[in-house]
């Protein structure tokens, strides 16, 4: 009995500081997030069925503003140093996946011009980045 | 000792209940991967090669060419609400259709042949907004299983 009572009142955990972490690490989070994305944001087409295209951390991402601007994840780029910089990105791993996040207002032949530099440093193919129609925009 | 007893009562009933509490917060966590997912979505396309020295052995099957023209499909700004225009006309194959039959004719076109035979080859004009462009390679898409499509980029 003298046991007992003792181990009886400890067997409750103080669940006050584990919330708070919790709370407090969720609240990071939420501000945090949406700047954890590459590059600026654009203003993507809307297509009907675009396929899964996994995570963007695994890419090179190539994203096209509205002004024209290019930018390789992070970084804007100037024409006459993109393909150092591609080949760059792509570091040891020149079969990495190129994908281009071009802003919906843009004419085609600024995306155009953006694949064949792509091409022209090497890389097979691209990934087009689009968001299903109405999806809820992002940073709206 | 009866003292002590109650005591142990009011500390027991003083617990919150954090079963609520432990709800809104993985719900709050929930709709957070859902809002702000960092997986992508798109198209893979692939492109010609120009670099090449030697352009490889012509194959027997003759290439399917889907042109877009800003004179026959007017979508130079971007487009308001969802779908493309129904007075926009493509030509797929050396024939203008209307963009509503695409799917009908891609799955017509392409649609015997292997899936490694799929190919779409795409020359957009330069001044067509790029939304009209990935809306159309939409519709395309949707034609055939296993679509392979080419955006053809020489100048």
């Amino acid at each position: 009995m003298r046991l007992g009572e003792p181990s009886k009142m400890q067997s409750s955990i103080n669940v006050t500081p584990l919330v708070d972490v919790v709370l407090v690490l969720l609240i990071i989070f939420m501000v945090m997030a949406p700047q954890m994305r590459k590059g600026p944001d654009v203003d993507l087409p809307d297509t009907v069925k675009p396929l899964e295209q996994g995570d963007e951390r695994a890419k090179i991402l190539v994203t096209i503003d509205q002004a024209g601007g290019v930018w390789i994840d992070d970084q804007p780029v100037a024409p006459e140093h993109f393909r150092e910089t591609l080949l760059a990105a792509a570091g040891d791993k020149p079969d990495k996946k190129v994908v281009i996040k071009g802003d919906a207002g843009l004419h085609f032949g600024e995306v155009r011009q953006a694949m064949r530099a792509i091409e022209m440093a090497g890389f097979r193919g691209v990934g087009l980045i689009t968001q299903r129609a109405g999806a809820e925009k992002k940073g709206e | 000792m009866q003292l002590n007893g109650d005591t142990l009562d009011s500390s027991l009933q003083s617990e919150i209940n954090i079963t609520p509490l432990v709800d809104v917060v993985l719900v709050l966590l929930i709709i957070f991967m859902v809002v702000v997912p960092l997986a992508l979505q798109g198209y893979d396309v692939e492109i010609p090669r120009t670099t090449a020295v030697a352009a490889p052995a012509q194959a027997e099957l003759a290439q399917v060419i889907l042109s877009i023209d800003p004179t026959a499909c007017r979508i130079l700004d971007k487009p308001a609400g969802e779908g493309v225009p129904a007075d926009c006309h493509v030509t797929l194959a050396d024939q203008e259709i209307p963009v509503a039959d695409l799917p009908a004719r891609v799955a017509e076109v392409l649609g015997g042949r292997a899936a490694f035979d799929r190919v779409l080859f795409l020359a957009a004009d330069d001044r067509m907004n790029y939304e009209g462009v990935m809306r159309i390679v939409d519709l395309a898409k949707t034609g055939v299983e296993d679509l392979t499509i080419e955006f053809i980029t020489a100048d």
